[in-house]
């Protein structure tokens, strides 16, 4: 079942002849425990497309149907409503607040839903611990690394226990290695803990983690292609184990 | 070239025999998808390293019902050969590539899409990219790390390919607005009678041809 169905999706930005067309008429669909990768150069619509799906932005033309629920008949509370229990987003820059810690982070969304704090922070900690961050949940963004840090993130993302999380460029701030690790750990999200996630990325090698890349260019689906985890893959290395042995 | 030091090498290690030998190549450089060398390369090669006396030749009876092995060390010149491997760069080999054949060749026959090729191999490319992360993040870095860094080596090419296919796709039209690279015709022997370009090929290529 798709969790995400997008129709003829457009955002046109402006007016007359400074009108600028971000999102050009795209139909997209993504199953539920699907991880997506969205690529494209910059200025080709993906941040777009991602804020129209969370929700953050009203499309001018076309829809977005979450978990069969038009967006476009939502009234302003009940499109919050939606963002917070429903979709949890992902930035490149984390956007932890300083002065809390990493529990205190990651809990805020529920905390801010009225959550009691003790039951809240007990949430949080358990997806930092599913993050291997169980040992850091006192510790100020600061004190952590970059990937530690969008960690904490992802865990504030999933706290409220979203179907869908929406991430943008979450490796951009990031080295090789901590970009790899957190590449992975969103496909854990997707086949570990079944949930969705639409990423945008330029980078190849972060895209390559997904079950599905989306092309887009100047605000088209120019091109898609699904990865595919054969079992050959595996073979390989049982067989390159197996000689080693 | 690479195979003949790599059994010089293995030597270097220990003494083994042929079967041995096949074996421990193939796990070195992961697996025979990766590299595979026929029984037959790995005999040849041997016996040719042999009479350059690189390696020496000595049977082991064998235990019990085993029949009897050739068994192979590595000399003191070897050694020596494969110092000097050793103390050498090696060259890649990038600009052998048959995607390029592909484009070109479909830019020059007008038989394949080259926008088509381009997503064709886009598409191969990041397969092969999602198959080399998965199989890398499989392997456990406290005691498998150099099939780890081989695999690093592929997706990190794999990358740079794909970003050549992105610059390549935004240059489409200016190379499709230019002829193949052709050779540079050089007549072989005398000029046909009558012909008025004589004058070629020019007397230092004759020279040179000869």
């Amino acid at each position: 079942m798709s969790l995400i169905q997008t129709e003829n999706l457009t955002k046109i930005y402006g007016s007359g002849e400074t009108a600028v067309t971000a999102l050009d008429h795209v139909t997209l669909k993504v199953g539920t425990g699907e991880f997506v990768a969205v690529m494209g150069p910059s200025g080709c619509g993906k941040s777009t497309l991602l804020h129209l799906l969370g929700g953050l932005d009203r499309p001018s033309e076309g829809e977005v149907i979450i978990d069969g629920t038009p967006l476009a008949t939502m009234k302003d509370n009940d499109l919050t409503k939606l963002r917070r229990k429903r979709i949890g987003f992902v930035f490149q820059f984390y956007n932890l607040i300083p002065v809390l810690t990493a529990v205190e982070n990651a809990a805020l969304p529920v905390t801010l839903d009225g959550i009691k704090p003790g039951e809240a922070k007990k949430r949080a900690a358990e997806w930092l611990e599913r993050f291997s961050m169980g040992d850091r949940l006192s510790h100020r963004p600061d004190q952590l690394s970059g990937g530690q840090q969008q960690r904490v993130a992802i865990a504030r993302a999933l706290v409220a226990e979203p179907a869908l999380v929406l991430a943008d460029e979450p490796t951009g701030n990031l080295d090789t290695r901590s970009g790899d690790e957190i590449a992975g750990l969103l496909r854990d999200v997707t086949k570990k803990y079944k949930r969705t996630v639409v990423m945008v990325t330029h980078d190849p090698r972060i895209a390559a983690y997904a079950d599905r890349i989306v092309f887009l260019k100047d605000g088209k689906v120019v091109d898609e292609t699904n990865l595919e985890r054969k079992g050959a893959a595996e073979k390989i290395a049982s067989k390159i184990k197996e000689i080693g042995d | 070239m690479s195979v003949r030091y790599a059994i010089l090498g293995l030597l270097a290690q220990k003494p083994r025999h042929g079967y041995e030998l096949r074996a421990a190549f193939e796990a070195v450089v992961g697996g025979d998808a990766n590299w595979d060398v026929k029984p037959a390369q790995i005999y040849t090669t041997l016996e040719r390293l042999e009479e350059a006396g690189l390696v020496e030749r000595s049977s082991d009876l064998g235990e019990g019902d085993e029949p009897a092995r050739r068994i192979y060390a590595v000399t003191d010149s070897g050694c020596e050969a494969l110092r000097k491997w050793f103390a050498n760069g090696v060259t890649p080999e990038h600009q052998r590539d048959e995607f390029f054949l592909k484009l070109m060749l479909g830019l020059a026959s007008g038989e394949a899409d080259p926008a088509r090729l381009i997503q064709t191999q886009r598409a191969h490319l990041y397969q092969e990219l999602h198959a080399a992360t998965a199989m890398r993040d499989g392997y456990d870095p406290r005691k498998e790390m150099a099939q780890i860094l081989l695999l690093d080596k592929a997706i990190m090419h794999l990358e740079a390919d794909l970003r050549w296919l992105d610059i390549t796709e935004t240059r489409l039209e200016e190379v499709k607005g230019q002829p193949l690279p052709e050779p540079e015709i050089r007549r072989r022997g005398r000029p046909a009678k009558g012909d008025k370009s004589s004058t070629h090929p020019p007397p230092d290529a004759v020279i040179r041809d000869q």
